[in-house]
């Protein structure tokens, strides 16, 4: 069990509520989204949310930080972390619009036409729509998968959630068949694109794991999961070990032994290693929309 | 009573940050440069070398002086391959912190944000910078997930956000190294200054750096960090399909100077690539710094002595110098 990763979240949150990439460091939404859901169930979550919630902003984007004004990739987590708490509210509605109404600029109808015609050399699917970091900017496989995860998440909770299910289906839908497209030839990922000027790229075992988590319930994912395998042995990215031991408790798999470290003064690692060596790898549990 | 950054930033904050980068840095008043400016230019056979040694002789050269400075230092760490060469080598780290403290430095920091990886220490321990670098965990910053500050003005952007620890540094040592890059036509010490954009704010890969423009947001970040020297690391470069997926090309060079365009200038003309052939160096010509080479009192070693044609790929082959 992760107790001394979560002791160590227990004694590094900032006073505002958040938490900083590294102890005593300004807060940031990522690290504070990851640490609140190990930490879930306790006063210190509770903090988090208080804060997180105070950092959306008008049109519904998440601003990644207090200072930082521009809605983000973040966003998503905001859901994430809204879904596991149970808030359906305002911030879980208006994030959702968001996230639906976010998509890289690349599909743009101006490139797409471009594409068509020939002005522009595209290497990927132009019709097909993943998430950007920030807006304006093109789709990548991070914000993707942690997107799908957010809107899958969310039509699991139709009821009550009241989100527009037709058009949510529709956007987790393009916006996995986008992480498909961009999927390296060996079967994993790279942070965006297969291939530059025709030479393949190498896929990453951190944006991996994490297609994967966007990915869940996708049929034929067989090759990346044994790329993903393989990849687990290479110990030397915490990080990269941290999220394949959710992506593989995710999809079934337990034939990959991850043992826990000690905990890194790295909070995104501490936090992502207690959530899947715990019962928190299940806040990224989407399932398929069917 | 002048105030300088160095004594102003620390009781200032984000707001003063901003203005202070926007009054230094505007573009209106950029003023045409006028001077010269020193390039050294020493040879290095390989990283067994006396670095140390060498890049004494090529800060010397160009009449740096350090004492009292807080300086970052921001090798090219970028994704480790073991079968090429696409980061700053660990040694001409390991030297530069040595030459930065026995110069007399206040403070000397190792700083990068990667562009394309996330877990930067990991990268860091791949590319032997925490093996061999005695104390590399406490002396390094990941810039891509530092404390940042908002920065007035970035090319048609009303802003950019951009670490402390870059912003409060009174020199930022850009240790680059010498690449091709297909879509800039080299990477060297100013599209270094990538690797100060904070991933927090604009993701793996900096994407919004890309929507600006390449060549622009080189410019721009350089004419943000004006207070800047540079080394760039030749003893190995990459040609072809860089600045990740290219082969290796021993040039047995140091490259060192105050003026990055006309370090960038230098360090092409060694690559066998004209500079006015890229856009940036048109760019930043003239106004953060010379490109000539008549403007260019070269030290150490000569260009000619020196140059050894990197492949280029075919979009830049036209930029050949003869």
């Amino acid at each position: 069990m992760p107790g001394a990763h979560l002791d160590f979240l227990r004694g590094t949150q900032n006073a505002d509520g958040g938490w900083g990439y590294f102890p005593g460091k300004q807060s940031w939404l990522e690290p504070t989204a990851y640490a609140a859901l190990a930490l879930h169930g306790e006063p210190p979550a509770d903090r988090a949310w208080a804060l997180i919630r105070s950092w959306q902003m008008a049109d519904g984007g998440w601003r990644p930080a207090a200072d930082v004004q521009m809605p983000h990739w973040t966003t998503a987590l905001g859901v994430t972390i809204a879904i596991a708490r149970g808030e359906f509210g305002e911030p879980f509605q208006k994030g959702v619009a968001w996230l639906l109404g976010s998509a890289g600029v690349e599909s743009k109808l101006i490139n797409r036409a471009a594409a068509r015609v020939g002005l522009l050399e595209a290497d990927r699917d132009l019709s097909l729509k993943g998430w950007p970091w920030k807006p304006n900017t093109s789709s990548w496989v991070e914000p993707t998968a942690h997107s799908l995860v957010a809107l899958k998440r969310a039509a699991l909770y139709l009821q009550t959630a009241r989100v527009p299910i037709v058009e949510l289906r529709e956007r987790v839908r393009i916006g996995e068949a986008q992480l498909l497209d961009v999927r390296c030839r060996d079967g994993g990922w790279n942070y965006g694109s297969r291939a530059v000027l025709g030479e393949d790229l190498p896929s990453y075992p951190e944006t991996t794991a994490l297609a994967l988590l966007g990915l869940q319930g996708h049929a034929n994912l067989s090759k990346s999961i044994e790329l993903a395998k393989g990849m687990a042995l290479d110990r030397r990215s915490p990080l990269a070990r941290a999220w394949l031991r959710i992506a593989f408790r995710l999809h079934g798999v337990d034939s990959v032994p991850l043992p826990l470290g000690t905990p890194l003064r790295d909070i995104v690692v501490t936090a992502v290693d207690a959530l899947g060596a715990g019962s928190g790898y299940e806040f990224f549990r989407a399932g398929g929309l069917g | 009573m002048s105030i300088t950054r160095r004594n102003f930033l620390p009781v200032a904050g984000a707001s003063v940050l901003a203005g202070y980068a926007g009054l230094e840095g505007a573009r209106a008043h950029l003023k045409p440069l006028t001077g010269r400016s020193a390039v050294a230019i020493v040879k290095a056979r390989s990283y067994s070398d006396d670095l140390v040694k060498r890049m004494h002789e090529g800060i010397a050269a160009c009449g740096l002086d350090v004492r009292g400075l807080k300086i970052l230092l921001k090798p090219n760490l970028v994704e480790f391959d073991p079968a090429t060469c696409i980061n700053t080598d660990v040694s001409v780290v390991a030297a530069a912190l040595e030459v930065f403290r026995s110069l007399g430095a206040a403070e000397v920091v190792i700083g990068e944000g990667p562009g394309h990886r996330r877990d930067t220490y990991a990268l860091a321990e791949m590319a032997r910078y925490r093996s061999e670098i005695p104390k590399f965990d406490e002396l390094f910053v990941d810039l891509n997930r530092d404390d940042a500050s908002s920065v007035q003005g970035f090319a048609d952007r009303a802003e950019i956000y951009l670490p402390n620890t870059a912003l409060r540094a009174d020199l930022i040592v850009s240790l680059a190294k010498m690449k091709t890059h297909h879509w800039a036509g080299a990477t060297l010490a100013m599209k270094n200054f990538f690797g100060l954009v904070p991933g927090s704010v604009y993701g793996w890969p900096k994407n919004e750096l890309h929507h600006v423009g390449i060549d622009k947001s080189i410019v721009e970040l350089s004419r943000i960090f004006r207070r800047s020297f540079a080394i760039v690391d030749g003893i190995v470069g990459m040609e072809g399909n860089g600045p990740i997926q290219g082969t290796p090309k021993p040039a047995g060079v140091l490259v060192m100077g105050s003026d990055l365009p006309a370090v960038d200038a230098t360090c092409c003309r060694i690559m066998g690539l004209d500079p006015a052939g890229l856009q940036y160096l048109r760019m930043a010509s003239d106004t953060l710094g010379v490109t000539e080479e008549s403007r260019i009192d070269q030290r150490g070693e000569t260009v000619r002595s020196v140059r050894t044609n990197f492949q280029l790929v075919k979009s830049f082959q036209q930029y050949r110098l003869s």
